[in-house]
C-alpha cells in the first residue's frame, strides 16, 4: 500500500478532470492510503467520505506533510486558473504528473501572464525548451503578431510541465513523441479510466431508442465548444447536404462564440434544424444522449489528450463522428466514424449520408465503442498507474542526476570554453553515473 | 604510510567528530606514520546543496600529492567518505542521519521541511549503497552505527571503539550531591527530558548541566522549562567547561545522566565510565545502550519523564549502589580494551 498525495481539481468544479477525479479516487482509496489536496473552496461532500481531503495554500505549501507520503500525484490540464496551484506544487516537489492536456501552451500563457504577471519567466521557458526560437516568437505572441493557437501547436511547452517530474502518465500513445516534447522522465500511456453504466440501465436506453428509429436523425454536440470543435465546418456540411431535412443537429455546451455561430446557422438557413441548448443539467444530459443517434466529436487541432466525452458517448451505445487527429486517430475503426482534418465537409456529408442508407451499421459501431469501454475500467487503470508510481519512485534519483548534469552544465558553460570543457563534462557525468545509476537495484 | 583522513564540516563550529578526527591522526603519527585531516565544507540546506556536495567529493583526486602516493584514505563523515581512492578505508561515524533514522524526528528532521526533501533523501541512499562497498574496509564507531547501516543500506560493518580525548585525566572522586549531564544542549541530546523527569523526582534530585547550546533559542526554552516547573534550585547551567574541569565534574558527581535519543556512540558514557560513575540512559539512546549495562554499570529507564524520574531517584536513594554501578562500569571499560593502537592497526591493516 502506498501513501498518495493526491492533487487535482475535484467536484463539483466545473472540469472534466475533477469528473475523473470523482470516478478514481474511491478506486484508489479503497487500496491505498489517499490524501487529496485541493486549493478549491468548496469540496463535494460526498468525496470527503472517500478521501481524506486537507486544503492547501499553493504559495506555502505544507512541504512536511506532503513528504510524510511515498509519492505525490498531481493532475494537470489547460486551465491556469484551476491547475496554477497543482502546478507550483508539482515543480519543487517531484512527483507523477498526470497530462490530461498535451499541448500547455495556454495553460502557462495564464500562469506566467495573467496569474503570476511574470512575462519575462514566459520567455525563459520558451527559450529554455525551443533556444532563441523560442524567446523570439514569445516575444512576438506578447505583441500580438502571433496567436494562441498557432503557439500551442508549434511551442506547447509540454516539457515545462514536466520537468523535474518523476514520472508522467499521459492517455494518448506516443502523443509527447509526436509533439516532440519527450520529457527526460519516464512516460506511461494510460487507457482513460471509465465507469461504464450498468447493463440494464444502458439496454433501457438501447430500447429508448429504438422506438423512433426513422428519420428525422438526431445529432448532438457536447461540451465546452471552442474553436476546435469545428462548429463551422458541420453547419457548412448539414447545409450543403441535400437531405439535410431528415437531421436535427442539438447543440449542447458553452459556446466561445455564440454571436458568430448563431449568425452563420442564419446565414446557411439552419435555423429549423439547429438548436443551440447551452449547458445542461445531468439529467437532461441523459435524456439527449439516450435518444440521440450520432454523436459528433470533432476536434482540430487536437490538443493530443483523451476526450472524457467519447467515452460518455460510448457508454450510452452512441456512435460517434472524430476527427482522425491525435488521440481519436487512435481509436478502433470499427467504433468510430473519422473525419480527415483536410476534407472535413466531404466526410461529414458522406457520414450523414452513410446514416441515411444504414442506421443499422452506425447502431453497431456504438455498441462496439460500448464494449471497448472494458479496457477503460477505474481498477485496471489504478493498477497501471500505481505500478508506474512504484517503478517511477526506483528511479526517483535520476531527477537529482539530470538537475546536478544541467547545473554542471551550466556553470562550466559560464567560465569554461567549451573546447577545454569536454574532459570536465565527461568526468563530470561519469561520476553523476556511478552514483546514482540508471538502472537501480531491483529495477525490471 | 601517508594517511589522509577524509572528513566533513561546517566552518566554524566545532564538536565531537572534529576532536575525534584529530586523536585518530595523532594516534596515526604516534604509530610512525604521517597523517593529515582533509576537512571539507559540508551545508545540508537548501537540499539541492547535498548531491552538489557529494558530487565535488567524487570529483577530487587525492591518489597522489606533488607526486607522492598517498598510501591510505580514511574517510569518516558523509559526504567525504564518497571520495575515490583505491586504498580507502571507512571509519564511518554516521551517515547522513536526516536522511536515514532523522528523517521524519519532529526537532532533527531537516530534509522533510523542504519539497525536493524526498529526492535528496532517495539520492543519498542509492549513493551510499552504490559507493560504499568501494572501500577496502568499512567500519563504523559503534555497533549501534553498524546496525542501523546494515539496516538501511544492507551492509555489513565491524564497529570499532575508540577511547575519549583526554582519557587518562578521567579518574574517581568523593560522589557529591548532583547527577551531572555534559553535552552540547539541543533537542536530541534531550536536557528537556531530564529537567521534565525532575520535576517528578520524590528525592531532591540535582543536575549540572554542562555544555553550549546548539542556538540560543533551545537554552531559552530549557531555562524556561526550568522556571516554570520551579526547579531553581535543582537545576543548574555550568555553561561551556574547560577539559580539566570537567573531569573534577565528573569525578565528583553521583552519577552521571545522558539519555541522548539514538546517539551514535557517547563518549560521556565511556568518561563517566572512567569516572567510576554510573550512567542513567534510556532504551532508545542508542550508543550508551552498548556500555551501561541495566542495574550492573547504570540504569536504563524509558524514554519518558516518569520513568527516567524513576531511575534517578534511585541512584539518589542509594550512594552505595550507586558507587558500586560506577566501579562496575570502569571495570566494563577496562574490560573491553578500548584503546587507539587498536584502531589503527585496524585502519592501516
Amino acid at each position: 500500500m502506498l501513501k498518495i498525495n493526491w492533487f487535482s481539481p475535484l467536484p463539483p468544479a466545473h472540469s472534466g478532470i475533477a469528473y475523473y477525479a470523482a470516478q478514481i479516487l474511491p478506486v484508489l482509496a479503497n487500496r491505498h492510503e489517499v490524501v487529496a489536496w485541493t486549493d478549491q473552496g468548496q469540496v463535494a461532500p460526498e468525496l470527503e467520505r472517500t478521501a481524506r481531503v486537507v486544503r492547501y495554500d499553493p504559495a506555502n505549501p505544507p512541504w512536511r506533510a506532503l513528504n510524510d507520503a511515498d509519492v505525490s500525484i498531481y493532475h494537470l490540464g489547460n486551465h491556469g486558473g484551476i491547475h496554477g496551484g497543482i502546478w507550483r506544487v508539482s515543480r519543487q516537489h517531484p512527483g507523477i504528473v498526470v497530462l490530461h492536456d498535451l499541448c500547455l501552451h495556454d495553460f502557462f500563457a495564464m500562469v506566467f501572464l495573467r496569474i503570476l504577471e511574470k512575462p519575462d519567466a514566459y520567455l525563459a521557458a520558451l527559450e529554455r525548451w525551443y533556444g532563441e526560437e523560442g524567446r523570439r516568437v514569445g516575444e512576438a505572441f506578447l505583441a500580438g503578431g502571433i496567436g494562441a493557437e498557432t503557439m500551442g501547436q508549434r511551442y506547447p511547452l509540454t516539457r515545462e510541465a514536466v520537468s523535474g517530474a518523476l514520472g508522467v502518465i499521459t492517455h494518448s500513445r506516443g502523443a509527447l513523441e509526436g509533439l516532440h516534447e519527450t520529457p527526460a522522465s519516464p512516460v506511461a500511456a494510460l487507457d482513460f479510466p471509465y465507469a461504464a453504466t450498468e447493463e440494464s440501465r444502458y439496454l433501457g436506453w438501447m430500447a429508448a431508442r429504438s422506438v423512433a428509429p426513422g428519420p428525422p436523425y438526431r445529432l448532438v454536440v457536447f461540451g465546452y465548444l471552442s474553436r476546435n470543435r469545428r462548429l463551422g465546418a458541420l453547419l457548412e456540411a448539414l447545409a450543403g447536404l441535400d437531405e439535410r431535412e431528415q437531421f436535427r443537429l442539438e447543440i449542447c455546451g458553452q459556446l466561445w462564440d455564440e454571436g458568430h455561430i448563431r449568425t452563420q446557422i442564419e446565414r446557411l438557413g439552419l435555423g429549423s434544424l439547429v438548436k443551440l441548448l447551452g449547458f445542461l443539467p445531468e439529467s437532461l444530459v441523459e435524456q439527449k444522449l439516450s435518444t440521440a443517434d450520432l454523436a459528433i466529436n470533432l476536434r482540430y487541432p487536437s490538443m493530443g489528450e483523451a476526450s472524457l466525452s467519447q467515452l460518455q458517448f460510448w457508454d450510452y451505445g452512441l456512435p460517434t463522428l472524430v476527427t482522425r487527429t491525435g488521440w481519436y486517430a487512435s481509436l478502433p475503426d470499427d467504433a468510430t466514424a473519422f473525419v480527415r482534418p483536410e476534407h472535413e465537409v466531404e466526410d461529414i456529408q458522406s457520414h450523414l449520408r452513410a446514416l441515411l442508407a444504414d442506421p443499422g451499421a452506425f447502431r453497431a459501431m456504438g455498441e462496439r465503442g460500448r464494449q471497448s469501454l472494458e479496457n477503460n475500467d477505474p481498477e485496471k487503470y489504478v493498477d497501471a498507474m500505481t505500478q508506474f508510481a512504484a517503478m517511477a519512485l526506483r528511479r526517483s534519483p535520476l531527477v537529482t542526476a539530470l538537475a546536478l548534469a544541467g547545473r554542471v552544465g551550466n556553470d562550466l558553460s559560464a567560465w569554461l570554453h567549451p573546447a577545454a570543457s569536454a574532459y570536465l563534462l565527461d568526468r563530470a557525468s561519469q561520476e553523476i553515473v556511478t552514483i546514482w545509476p540508471g538502472k537501480p537495484r531491483g529495477y525490471p | 604510510m601517508r594517511v589522509l583522513i577524509l572528513t566533513s564540516g561546517v566552518p566554524f563550529t566545532r564538536g565531537g567528530a572534529e576532536i575525534l578526527a584529530e586523536s585518530l591522526r595523532d594516534a596515526v603519527c604516534a604509530a610512525g606514520h604521517q597523517a593529515e585531516i582533509v576537512t571539507l565544507p559540508f551545508q545540508s540546506c537548501p537540499p539541492s546543496r547535498v548531491p552538489e556536495q557529494m558530487l565535488a567529493c567524487r570529483l577530487l583526486d587525492v591518489t597522489e600529492s606533488c607526486g607522492m602516493r598517498i598510501d591510505r584514505v580514511i574517510g569518516l563523515k558523509f559526504p567525504a567518505y564518497l571520495v575515490p581512492h583505491p586504498n580507502k578505508v571507512i571509519w564511518m561515524l554516521h551517515q547522513h542521519r536526516t536522511a536515514y533514522e532523522f528523517w521524519d524526528h519532529p526537532a532533527a528532521g531537516d530534509l522533510i521541511h523542504y519539497p525536493d526533501g524526498q529526492v535528496v533523501r532517495e539520492a543519498i541512499h542509492r549513493a551510499d549503497c552504490t559507493l560504499l562497498p568501494e572501500a577496502k574496509a568499512i567500519y563504523t564507531l559503534s555497533r549501534n552505527v553498524s546496525d542501523r547501516l546494515r539496516r538501511c543500506s544492507g551492509i555489513d560493518a565491524e564497529p570499532l571503539y575508540n577511547p575519549p580525548a583526554n582519557a587518562l585525566l578521567f579518574h574517581n572522586g568523593p560522589a557529591g550531591d548532583y547527577l551531572f549531564f555534559p553535552s552540547r544542549i539541543n533537542s536530541v541530546k534531550r536536557q528537556w527530558l531530564v529537567i521534565q523527569a525532575l520535576a517528578l523526582c520524590r528525592e531532591p534530585v540535582r543536575v549540572y548541566f554542562a555544555g553550549e547550546a546548539d542556538n540560543p533559542a533551545q537554552q531559552a526554552e530549557c531555562a524556561k522549562a526550568q522556571r516554570e516547573l520551579g526547579l531553581t534550585n535543582q537545576v543548574t547551567w555550568l555553561g561551556v567547561v574547560s577539559e580539566e574541569q570537567k573531569c573534577e565534574w565528573y569525578a565528583n558527581s553521583l552519577g552521571v545522566v545522558f539519555p541522548p535519543l539514538d546517539e551514535d556512540y557517547g563518549y560521556v558514557t565511556l568518561e563517566a565510565m572512567l569516572s567510576s560513575k554510573p550512567v542513567i540512559t534510556c532504551a532508545d539512546s542508542g550508543g550508551p545502550l552498548e556500555f551501561v549495562v541495566h542495574q550492573h554499570t547504570g540504569l536504563v529507564a524509558d524514554a519518558s519523564p516518569q520513568s527516567l524520574a524513576g531511575a534517578m531517584d534511585a541512584l539518589w536513594a542509594d550512594r552505595r549502589r550507586a558507587a558500586a554501578l560506577g566501579e562496575a562500569g570502569r571495570e566494563r571499560y577496562l574490560d573491553l580494551k578500548i584503546s587507539w593502537e587498536n584502531v589503527v592497526d585496524k585502519l592501516l591493516c
